[in-house]
């Protein structure tokens, strides 16, 4: 079966996205893709950093953002590229929205194992790179990503029904979330934890936030996220601080 | 364990260089050994020195064994002109191809959050201090347009249009002699949209 694979894999170029690059060697780059059939995969591209006479190798193409056509060989950890083209020009993630970009980047390679294929997650992780480069609203594309990112790794999140007796979310009440058990209808004392049912539902069917919701929004899904991605602290996090930072 | 002997000692320690595999390694070592000790004992010297007194210069981050390097004692560079560089071998590549006559800013690489480069790495801080303390006209990003590159180059831009200096970056383009059927598409897309009137005299 694995050998089947492989082989399919030398001769198919694969729809991919480089999540990361790092210089190998003198001429050769380690890339950390994400494929839509074969999930994350190490791969060194031989020499794509070599000049000849002058005229670049053509790895210049191989960079985040931009979708490629790759095919690759090689039963160990790290496969060896064969080829590469790219698919279609790079998202334009101008400023603010590269380190977007980052994130989400750093999200897939934190989060997903290497070798699990995630077709779905592949192309919303496609179509949220268009909806950041089209100039729709970040903290909508990045939150529906992250549920459904949850989703598709096997920890989905329940957002229209309470946990225990499954009742379904209603707009107009309040609800808390705990990390292990799931939803809850809030009491008295729950303030300051209290999320909307309007905020839940709608963040459950993929609607825009807006205004408070969205900052709402942003501190569940991070709560969400915090047990699978451990300690380290997330560094393109960390650069968004830093840039707010300065504008202030 | 038995130490391993001195001949592999320094086989393995030349293989710190880039490129340098264990062939190679063994090589050099036999080379040293046997036909220039003489050599050896010089490069010796000159690495250990080398080593122990090159540093950043404290005002552009270059190597050097000053306190302040070459460029930056000069008196008669521009000191309203700042070029941020990622690498100091950029220096002597704009030195001897433009007339660029103002100061560097060496970075030493390029924000890579997912390999943990943050501005702190890329002495960001000291840059922010000259940009507040110098009376610099321009701050020119000479820096690579990768995807890091850009992030780099937004952080600085951010941080330049706080104390209001005019910040510009190195023009993207077809490269001189290339041929336009060969050039990548974002590579084209970028070169037009910063194209230029033409003389027409």
């Amino acid at each position: 079966m694995a050998s089947r694979s492989d082989q399919a894999a030398r001769d198919h170029l694969q729809r991919c996205f480089v999540l990361h690059r790092r210089n190998f060697s003198n001429t050769s780059l380690i890339l950390d893709i994400f494929s839509a059939i074969h999930g994350r995969q190490a791969v060194l591209a031989k020499g794509a950093r070599q000049h000849r006479r002058g005229r670049p190798a053509g790895g210049e193409i191989l960079q985040p953002f931009r979708p490629l056509w790759l095919s690759w060989s090689g039963r160990g950890e790290v496969k060896t590229l064969i080829r590469y083209e790219a698919a279609g020009p790079a998202a334009e993630l101008p400023g603010k929205l590269l380190y977007c970009g980052f994130y989400l980047n750093e999200l897939l390679v934190r989060l997903l194992r290497r070798g699990d294929a995630h077709e779905n997650l592949f192309a919303f992780y496609a179509a949220a790179l268009t909806a950041l480069a089209a100039g729709e609203d970040v903290e909508t594309v990045l939150r529906h990503f992250e549920l459904r990112l949850l989703r598709e790794i096997g920890y989905a999140v329940e957002l229209d029904r309470e946990a225990g007796s499954g009742r379904p979310v209603a707009p107009g009440r309040y609800y808390v979330y705990e990390q292990e058990s799931g939803l809850r209808a809030a009491g008295t004392g729950d303030g300051r934890y209290a999320l909307a049912g309007e905020l839940l539902l709608g963040l459950a069917a993929g609607e825009p936030l807006s205004g408070p919701a969205a900052k709402t929004a942003k501190l569940l899904t991070r709560r969400l996220l915090a047990p699978y991605l451990g300690t380290r602290p997330l560094q393109s996090r960390e650069l968004f601080r830093q840039h707010r930072n300065l504008s202030l | 364990m038995p130490e391993p002997s001195l001949l592999n000692q320094l086989v393995d320690a030349l293989r710190c260089l880039p490129g340098v595999g264990p062939k190679s390694a063994q090589r050099m070592a036999f080379h040293l050994l046997e036909q220039d000790r003489e050599g050896g004992r010089h490069l010796a010297s000159v690495l250990e020195a080398a080593m122990e007194r090159i540093r950043r210069c404290k005002r552009c981050r270059t190597l050097s064994e000053q306190e302040l390097c070459g460029l930056c004692a000069k008196p008669n560079r521009d000191d309203s002109l700042l070029c941020v560089i990622e690498h100091p071998s950029e220096i002597v590549a704009i030195e001897q191809a433009t007339d660029f006559r103002g100061r560097y800013f060496v970075l030493g690489g390029r924000l890579s959050p997912l390999d943990g480069i943050g501005p702190e790495a890329l002495g960001l801080d000291l840059l922010e201090t000259q940009l507040q303390e110098r009376k610099i006209e321009e701050l020119i990003l000479a820096i690579s347009p990768t995807v890091e590159g850009s992030a780099t180059s937004h952080f600085i831009a951010a941080m330049a249009a706080r104390y209001q200096v005019r910040t510009t970056r190195i023009a993207h383009g077809v490269p001189l002699g290339g041929e336009l059927e060969y050039v990548d598409g974002g590579t084209l897309a970028h070169a037009f949209a910063g194209r230029q009137g033409v003389e027409q005299s």
